[in-house]
């Protein structure tokens, strides 16, 4: 696994907003076929480090680099490889799943793809049939992220974001999300999600770094630790 | 992918249903305007046809009488319409429509509807130049102000950004299709405009009447404004924090542009150009008729002095021994007397005027729509400018018909004798016509209307552009 190189790496990042340090020294890489998740609480800098990887905040020193392009040197190219699903999908309301797929699709580089293949993405992404023409104002927020993991596939996506995807899911919701992350990592597809969520990240990512303080204080295989001694670790960094 | 969002964009719009009704009720707005003014066209036309034959075979018509009975019997000159008031009637309500030329006296303008108009009339008539420039902004400041300040607060704008689209590419493709839903609004609009102006008379008189640029050029003074307003929109948009605040301050911007400052020009303009009051006007017109333009020549002076001088011009001692009629030298003389009279106090009430119009399209550096205002007047003909060259056509066509009938009076009659003319004389006389000012005179005009809305542009752009570089996804 570790022969490829990571399609996505944090060397040394730093972040600042005025006097606070959001992100101190952090380096990680996410190889193609992996779900890493970021653990850590609020304020602990996941969404900062999400935010960076985005281009949406320029680092203060380090760097970050998508599928071996400086985010900061190429901002579009980087874009064009990766998706983000955000902790809220939100779409435009007066647009169908598909119209909203077709659009995004389009403004994020995809090929020019049939409505029929769209559809069958949106399908494929568990969205209900009878909901694909409607308008998103009606969607729950599981279905909006549906059209979100769409979209990722429908870019064909080197790279997948993902902040806080399953927060406010139901169980239900969560697993199905879950289980299309499996695909889009048996793909190929790197995968960095922030989380608050230790269930979850134990049985979806292969590894996770826990963050305080906007430093990795950990970083593990998933295979290497349970359910329960997760919990402890996370619990033992928080209240040191 | 300018065109990828501009189409989202104009989809989202119309399926918004704020836009269906805000388009239906200004385009209906429009129509009825269009529809009343063309009516006013035909109707003003027609009369204005009829009048004037009219008055020009009353002339004609009159009988035998003395020439100077005639030039007081006189005629009337009516205002031609233009095409383009049908958009825009300028300050035609207020300037009056017909004026009486007559021996003596440079008479005032009657029949100004803005005095028989309503109480409620002072808020405004319903013209399609005041859909254009209150109601249409206002429309895309409804339907734009949320443009991008929404996406961000929806938090699309991160979806957006997300995908690698460059603020540029976005903030032209919202342009674009904010843009392509107001073209759905104003291009019927616009054809029905162009319909309206064919059908207000045969086409051959209406492409000489009205040329074919100024037609252009009209519209392009409101595509400058139209787009100034839809980068203020957008600009605002793009710098609010929120939807609401963005919604608060174009509505600030609207009412200042639309409400206050017309209102405060207006108050500038006559505070640093004020007109005399009417009364003191036609007082002073007097006073320097009895007592001369320098207040030591008093009439009875100025008449012995003439006298003089025409007897030894002849070198005659009375005026019954003159080979001419010195009644004819007299009234000629007495005419041209009191043209200087009104050169000097009409000639300086229209610079009064004209600084006031001039005042009012540099104060289009405060607000576009005093801009587009001037331009849209003038290029429909219907501003200040227009009406004051057609008083002067008048007055001249007044005084002309004075030194006809006087000389006429000179050479063929004897002072003292009664004398009358006729038919003969009458047609001596020519028909008035009047010629209004070339194109490049309006355009020379204007330019600087023309600049101001370019730069308003400009600057609408510049803080739209701005506001997009230091955009953050929320």
């Amino acid at each position: 696994m570790r022969s490829t190189r990571p399609l996505l790496e944090a060397d040394a990042l730093v972040k600042d907003f005025g006097g606070h340090r959001a992100v101190d020294g952090l380096s990680l890489a996410v190889h193609p076929g992996e779900i890493y998740c970021l653990l850590g609480p609020n304020g602990a800098g996941k969404s900062t480090t999400i935010n960076c990887f985005l281009g949406f905040v320029t680092p203060t020193s380090g760097s970050v680099r998508i599928a071996d392009r400086d985010v900061t040197a190429h901002p579009v190219e980087t874009k064009r490889a990766l998706a983000y699903i955000p902790e809220q999908v939100n779409l435009y309301r007066n647009l169908s799943g598909l119209e909203n797929l077709a659009y995004l699709a389009a403004l994020g580089g995809a090929q020019r793809a049939e409505r029929e293949r769209l559809r069958s993405l949106l399908v494929d992404a568990g969205l209900p049939a009878d909901a694909i023409d409607r308008r998103v104002s009606t969607y729950s927020k599981g279905m909006r992220q549906k059209v979100a993991v769409a979209l990722a596939m429908a870019k064909q996506a080197d790279v997948l974001l993902l902040d806080e995807p399953t927060s406010g899911l139901d169980p239900k919701a969560s697993n199905e999300f879950s289980d299309l992350l499996g695909r889009l990592r048996e793909r190929g597809v790197a995968i960095l999600m922030a989380t608050h969520d230790l269930f979850r990240a134990r049985e979806t990512g292969q590894r996770v770094g826990i963050m305080k303080r906007g430093r990795l204080v950990t970083e593990l295989a998933t295979t290497d630790i349970g359910h329960a001694e997760l919990e402890q670790l996370y619990l033992q960094h928080m209240h040191d | 992918m300018i065109s990828t969002i501009a189409r989202k964009e104009a989809v989202e719009l119309w399926r918004d249903g704020r836009f269906r009704w805000g388009a239906a009720l200004v385009a209906t707005l429009l129509a009825v305007a269009l529809l009343s003014g063309w009516q006013h066209y035909r109707d003003i036309e027609a009369s204005h046809t009829a009048a004037t034959e009219a008055t020009w075979q009353r002339w004609l018509s009159q009988g035998e009488k003395n020439p100077h009975s005639a030039a007081h019997y006189g005629v009337y000159a009516f205002k031609p319409i233009t095409p383009l008031s049908l958009v825009d009637q300028g300050v035609n309500s207020y300037t009056g429509v017909f004026t009486w030329l007559e021996a003596h006296n440079q008479n005032p303008f009657e029949y100004r509807p803005a005095q028989d108009a309503p109480a409620l009339a002072r808020f405004g008539q319903l013209t399609a130049s005041t859909v254009l420039q209150l109601l249409v902004p206002l429309l895309m400041v409804l339907l734009g102000f949320s443009a991008i300040a929404a996406e961000r607060e929806a938090g699309t704008m991160r979806l957006l950004l997300s995908a690698g689209v460059t603020r540029g590419t976005l903030a032209a493709g919202k342009a674009a299709g904010l843009a392509l839903g107001l073209g759905v609004l104003l291009v019927p609009a616009a054809l029905a405009g162009a319909l309206a102006l064919v059908t207000t008379g045969t086409a051959a008189e209406t492409v000489s009447a009205v040329s074919s640029v100024r037609v252009l050029l009209l519209g392009g003074s409101y595509m400058l404004y139209f787009a100034a307003i839809l980068g203020l929109t957008l600009a605002v948009s793009a710098w609010a924090r929120t939807p609401r605040a963005a919604l608060v301050t174009l509505l600030g911007v609207w009412i200042v542009n639309a409400l206050v400052a017309p209102r405060v020009a207006t108050d500038v303009a006559r505070t640093r150009a004020p007109l005399p009051a009417a009364e003191a006007f036609r007082q002073a017109i007097a006073d320097d008729l009895r007592n001369g333009i320098d207040g030591h020549s008093p009439q009875d002076q100025r008449q012995q002095a003439l006298r003089d001088s025409v007897l030894a011009a002849y070198g005659v001692d009375s005026i019954e021994q003159l080979p001419v009629n010195y009644a004819g030298i007299s009234l000629q003389a007495g005419e041209e007397y009191a043209n200087r009279v009104y050169d000097r106090h009409y000639g300086a009430l229209a610079s009064t005027l004209l600084a006031q119009e001039a005042l009012h399209r540099r104060l289009g550096l405060v607000a576009p729509l005093l801009a587009v205002r001037s331009a849209s007047m003038g290029l429909a003909g219907t501003d200040v400018y227009h009406h004051e060259h057609f008083v002067r056509a008048a007055e001249e066509h007044r005084r002309l018909i004075q030194r006809i009938l006087n000389a006429d009076i000179a050479q063929n009659s004897r002072f003292g004798e009664t004398y009358t003319a006729g038919p003969a004389l009458w047609a001596q006389v020519p028909e008035f016509t009047y010629t209004p000012p070339s194109l490049a005179t309006v355009l020379s005009n204007q330019s600087s209307s023309a600049l101001l809305l370019v730069t308003w542009v400009l600057l609408a752009g510049i803080a739209y552009g701005v506001g997009m570089r230091r955009l953050t996804p929320e």
